[in-house]
């Protein structure tokens, strides 16, 4: 891929990147369902302190955050509109950061794969402060409607983490 | 204080003090973890010598390791010369620990065995058998579950466990294989008091309706019309001695993709070789249960967690959740379980999302200058209680808290003890 080509990739999915978070932050969610495809892997491995390298995030039947499919993820939305989703009633305000935001393989002009940086920070009834820093590595397959995302690795920079009450 | 005038046990309240008071937590760090049996993981996760873990008993901090005999010991996870911790990562398998201040070695049967410039520094007048790390005296299995308990005379956890075990077998001893733990750990903080978690999973079933209604309102939570219309002996709580409390009830929750409805026919055929006539009709359906103090389980969806809920001070949890599974369960079974598991009851789980949203306002709440000198209700049903042949424990219908008080009935107990 030409240098320009690649500007233009990164680009493109910087844009969509902030989009994305645009419509988290805003309670778009319906709007935000859209960009996962119905293949996709939401996942999110635990994190285990263990000597450098060896952390096994890929062992099978490994417990994780998130493992979800696109009815998992509509589960999650269809709860938050049903207005007794109680962790988030009234809702938290969620301010999520994309930095860092790398094409990591673009040969294949139909499948990308994209890794950003996530900072978000959540806030609810006058307390409950926190941060949650991610790394996110995604999947995107170009469709006619746009790019669709066939998966996304979380990895969260905490071993025990604040309730996660949001979405990444 | 008098600890045990915070629970009156003829009004069945709970004063607010036992959920937020600095003082109350300390000597419950004595009273309560200082003498229970409290579970460190599953023996699974254990499987040979060398094989270790690291986790907290209340908030110290332990080396759970397999011995060179196979046997499970427990350590204080702290350096005899310093206190640093000498096991810094959450599991592996070792021959021996060092500390990584001044390298002080520990072999797995918690011996000093390596100590640097032991001729030039210290003279060779160190008696290392003398400097061995803290051995927890007591640690003892039930079905795979493990505990250990820092008081060396303390009752068996047999005896501790005494009716619980009944129930327990519902959900650990369904199959004939047993159940072995998920690899990784699901591991968060919450606001609260660790009580309010423990005595929930011990037998509040009247939250769900409420609290859970929007997994009500999407399909994934039982539905209000169980109730009152169906036989108790189908849908109820049982009150055990120890403080333990049990909740069981047989309401279909959606439809289980086909590999898992007849994985759960094989457990139910399997059950009938394993269990006693009268727990064989009660393995279909929901169990949730509580262990005195912090371990409760729960039996949903086609998955079994248990959970410890680990006290950090009076208005903080933090919840270390395993997923339990058959031994001969079938991948795409395993599979299902631990997307269930993550999905509903987990960090991210959307039932334990609410859970976890009130216990930091009961405790923050109660704290009031004013509000605190009110007590909690914990009357539901009580008197009501029933017994029926062949099943342990004191009984009664969905919804009651006689297992709640019952709770509180025996952390009185604890916290009455002279220390």
């Amino acid at each position: 891929m030409s240098e320009t080509d690649a500007r233009a990739l990164r680009f493109e999915f910087e844009e969509l990147l902030y989009r994305e978070a645009a419509w988290l932050d805003e309670g778009r969610f319906e709007e935000w369902l859209e960009l996962f495809d119905s293949t996709v892997r939401y996942w999110a491995p635990v994190r285990e302190n263990v000597p450098r390298g060896e952390e096994p995030l890929e062992e099978l039947h490994r417990l994780t955050h998130f493992e979800d499919d696109k009815g998992n993820l509509e589960l999650r939305v269809k709860r938050l509109r049903t207005g007794f989703a109680h962790a988030e009633e009234p809702p938290s305000r969620t301010r999520h950061f994309v930095t860092n935001v790398r094409v990591l393989d673009g040969d294949d002009s139909d499948r990308v794969s994209v890794a950003s940086n996530l900072l978000v920070f959540r806030s609810r009834e006058r307390r409950d402060e926190v941060l949650f820093s991610c790394d996110r590595r995604d999947r995107w397959r170009r469709t006619q409607a746009g790019w669709r995302c066939e998966e996304r690795r979380i990895l969260f920079d905490h071993d025990v983490i604040e309730s996660l009450t949001v979405l990444f | 204080m008098q600890y045990k005038t915070l629970i009156d046990v003829e009004r069945c309240t709970v004063h607010p003090r036992a959920f937020f008071d600095p003082d109350v937590y300390e000597a419950e760090q004595d009273r309560v973890f200082g003498h229970q049996w409290l579970c460190i993981g599953h023996e699974s996760q254990l499987p040979e010598p060398g094989d270790f873990l690291t986790t907290t008993m209340g908030e110290e901090s332990v080396l759970v390791v397999r011995d060179p005999k196979r046997r499970i010991r427990v350590f204080l996870n702290s350096c005899r010369h310093r206190g640093t911790r000498v096991c810094r990562v959450d599991s592996g398998r070792a021959r021996n620990f060092m500390c990584p201040y001044h390298g002080w070695t520990y072999d797995t049967e918690g011996r000093l065995r390596g100590v640097p410039q032991l001729r030039e520094a210290y003279h060779e007048e160190l008696d290392r058998d003398a400097w061995s790390l803290v051995e927890v005296p007591r640690v003892e299995s039930f079905r795979g579950l493990l505990f250990a308990n820092f008081d060396a005379e303390a009752v068996s956890l047999d005896d501790h466990l005494g009716d619980m075990k009944w129930y327990l077998d519902l959900v650990l001893h369904r199959s004939r294989g047993g159940t072995v733990a998920l690899p990784g750990v699901h591991r968060w903080r919450l606001g609260g008091n660790w009580k309010l978690a423990a005595e929930q999973f011990g037998g509040d079933n009247y939250h769900t309706g409420a609290l859970h209604q929007s997994m009500i309102k999407i399909g994934l939570g039982p539905s209000g019309d169980y109730r009152g219309d169906r036989p108790w002996e189908v849908d109820f709580e049982a009150k055990l001695e120890g403080g333990h409390g049990w909740i069981n009830f047989d309401v279909p929750i959606g439809e289980l993709p086909p590999p898992v409805e007849k994985w759960m026919e094989t457990v139910r055929r399997e059950a009938r070789e394993t269990l006693a006539p009268e727990q064989q009709g009660l393995v279909h359906g929901i169990q949730v249960g509580t262990v005195f103090p912090n371990l409760s389980i729960l039996a949903f969806l086609g998955f079994v967690t248990i959970r410890v809920w680990h006290p950090r001070g009076p208005r903080a949890i933090e919840v270390w959740s395993y997923g339990l599974i058959e031994r001969d369960a079938p991948p795409e079974v395993r599979e299902f379980a631990r997307k269930m598991q993550t999905l509903t009851f987990s960090s991210s789980g959307i039932f334990e999302q609410d859970d976890g949203a009130v216990w930091g306002d009961v405790v923050d709440s109660l704290s009031g200058a004013q509000r605190r000198h009110y007590p909690l209700n914990y009357s539901m049903g009580h008197g009501h209680g029933r017994r029926k042949p062949g099943r342990p424990g004191l009984l009664h219908t969905l919804s009651t808290e006689i297992g709640v008080f019952g709770f509180y009935e025996y952390w009185r107990r604890c916290m009455a003890k002279p220390t």
